[in-house]
């Protein structure tokens, strides 16, 4: 009894240093942004007060040009730059998994070869270089980046999920199903998708730090959000024209883009350790 | 902690593996060696122009995403109606998709990548002025995060401490997570304004005047590509370590290079060297964002300058020869991997 307890609990240990660190600065992340707005008694975005005043007791991060206070613009950007990534990954997650999946396990030679290379194709690009030509023709604006980084992305997923699908309709499971007279449709969504998106899911996990910090550099490089909106990039590329005068226009936000990519890498590193010893048991 | 699709597939493609035929003796090992070589060369290649054909359809296909006319934006909205027909006719957008396309793929082999809108320059002369700044700041990216990797995976895999290797995995896996465009600013703040030892704009043509402004953008590239590579040749290091040549090496007192070279790394070097293929698209991205950060006149700054005019063709033109790039090095890099490892085919 005792030596199964030990086992559970140690296999339970690994990688949830990675995990609980991870989710609670994601955690503090989502409060600040909810909570600092609604309690701060400065306006995000309308200027004001005494511009590029250094970090002090009643500016915690500064002031920017406009004499915005840098700490209420840096939360009130969260849900902005985090909600765009997740649904700049949930998209292309979802399509790429479902046409991966479906390539997988098509028998259509030609269909296979076609969107095969299509895929290859897609992904030979550089990817934020192809996020940046697409927006060329689709104009700025998050709604362009989410639709952008969907057409660029998905190829990416359905790679994986293809690759997965292959080997989930030789399952036995699956071969059972089919016996068993199932119908094509509910052997593909209760059988083979989600044993073909657990990778995928996976991959999305570590494809979100790409995202995050690609949505960043795009409005970094004025393709995102409008002017007055906070936002990590755009408040960075703003901070970058008077770096000579002032440091905390520019670092403040930078540090919260860094605090968001880093936990999603340890979320991602203990749910991947974690797997590992799942899988291994 | 990152999964790479790209050498993901590499190693699951059914393509990428070539094993040479079953039944042959030992004396054919030679033979047998070459026509694998020859095998997977064409195989390779086949595929890398299927590709390459496939990134001139999407490029040619992607100015049609654009909601308004492109002959409309190109002429200004003071165009009549007679000369936009005109420049419809002369441009043939009048004709079928498929003879438009067939048209620019000839016209893509003759060096022609069409006219910029709104400067009086052929997209051409726009990417062969501008490519060789981004390519020198990507080639010397690469030199130095070659010259950094490999150092730090030899000392890493050697030492037998346990939390070293931890301490270096989770310093690689943090280091990644870090957006290259920040690190930019904070190297262009700290060396740049504070330090002088990076000039803050500025460029001089020619390899050894273009240093003092290229080593920073470089560097910054190496916060991302030092991780990733000295990862791989770290992880591939431990498995070569644990083979028995290396000991053999070891008893019979091979020469200090010859050991770390024909023993330790270039049985390891493979994996590397087909991410570090893979990494070359990821570079261009951040370089690109880096030109513009550095005040570089590298093709990345006129591609974000076209994006902000809508220079249609410049665009497209940029983003398929980097699409092309990209391709051809993911070529080299598979070729060069093959060749590094010969337990691929001696196995």
């Amino acid at each position: 009894m005792t030596i199964v307890n030990t086992k559970s609990r140690k296999r339970m240990r690994e990688g949830s240093f990675g995990l609980y660190t991870g989710f609670s600065m994601i955690i503090a992340l989502i409060l600040g942004g909810a909570i600092v707005p609604w309690l701060s008694k400065y306006d995000p975005n309308a200027p004001g007060g005494t511009p590029i005043a250094a970090p002090s007791g009643a500016h915690w991060f500064g002031t920017d040009l406009l004499g915005r206070d840098v700490f209420t613009r840096v939360f009130d950007a969260v849900f902005i730059d985090l909600g765009t990534a997740i649904i700049g990954v949930s998209i292309p997650l979802v399509v790429g998994t479902i046409v991966g999946t479906l390539l997988g396990i098509s028998r259509n030679k030609r269909v296979n070869s076609i969107v095969g290379s299509i895929i290859d194709g897609i992904n030979a690009f550089p990817f934020l270089i192809f996020v940046i030509a697409l927006i060329a023709f689709i104009g700025p604006g998050i709604p362009s980046i989410v639709l952008a980084l969907s057409l660029v992305n998905w190829a990416r997923y359905a790679r994986v999920a293809r690759t997965r699908a292959v080997v989930v309709n030789q399952q036995g499971y699956v071969e059972a199903a089919r016996i068993l007279g199932f119908s094509k449709v509910r052997i593909l969504f209760k059988h083979i998708i989600p044993n073909v998106s657990s990778e995928t899911r996976a991959y999305a996990l570590s494809d979100f730090i790409i995202v995050i910090i690609a949505v960043a550099a795009l409005s970094f490089l004025g393709m995102g959000t409008p002017p007055p909106q906070a936002e990590w990039g755009a408040m960075i590329h703003d901070g970058t024209q008077i770096l000579a005068l002032a440091w905390w226009p520019t670092i403040f936000p930078g540090l919260a883009l860094c605090w968001a990519g880093v936990a999603i890498a340890f979320v991602a590193e203990g749910l991947q350790r974690r797997l590992r010893e799942t899988n291994s048991k | 902690m990152y999964s790479y699709p790209e050498t993901e597939s590499f190693k699951e493609d059914p393509m990428a593996e070539v094993s040479g035929p079953s039944e042959v003796s030992e004396v054919d090992t030679t033979n047998r060696n070459r026509a694998a070589l020859r095998r997977m060369f064409y195989g390779r290649f086949l595929r890398s122009l299927s590709v390459g054909f496939w990134v001139m359809v999407i490029a040619f296909l992607m100015i049609r995403l654009s909601p308004g006319d492109p002959v409309r934006i190109a002429l200004g909205s003071e165009a009549t109606e007679a000369s936009v027909t005109e420049m419809r006719h002369k441009l043939g957008l009048d004709q079928s998709v498929f003879s438009q396309f067939f048209h620019y793929f000839i016209n893509i082999f003759q060096g022609d990548l069409g006219y910029s809108y709104f400067s009086n320059r052929t997209v051409t002369s726009v990417v062969t002025t501008h490519l060789p700044v981004t390519l020198q700041i990507i080639a010397l990216s690469i030199i130095l995060g070659i010259l950094l990797a490999i150092p730090i995976a030899l000392l890493i895999a050697q030492s037998k401490n346990q939390l070293t290797t931890y301490l270096f995995r989770a310093f690689t896996s943090v280091s990644l997570a870090l957006p290259g465009f920040f690190l930019a600013v904070v190297g262009l703040y700290a060396f740049g304004i504070k330090l002088h030892w990076a000039p803050a704009a500025g460029y001089e043509p020619g390899f050894p005047g273009s240093f003092k402004y290229i080593w920073l953008p470089a560097l910054v590239n190496c916060g991302s590509l030092v991780p990733v590579l000295s990862r791989v040749l770290h992880s591939s290091l431990m498995d070569t370590l644990d083979e028995e040549f290396v000991e053999t090496g070891v008893i019979r007192g091979v020469k200090k290079i010859r050991f770390y070279w024909s023993y330790l790394l270039r049985p390891s070097l493979a994996p590397t060297v087909v991410l570090l293929s893979y990494m070359i698209g990821v570079m261009i991205g951040g370089t690109v964002i880096m030109e513009t950060i550095f005040s570089l006149p590298g093709i990345g700054r006129e591609l974000i300058t076209a994006v902000d005019s809508r220079d249609y063709p410049v665009v497209q033109g940029v983003v398929m020869i980097f699409g092309l790039i990209v391709v051809f090095f993911s070529f080299i890099g598979d070729l060069l991997g093959y060749l590094l490892d010969r337990r691929v085919t001696l196995s």
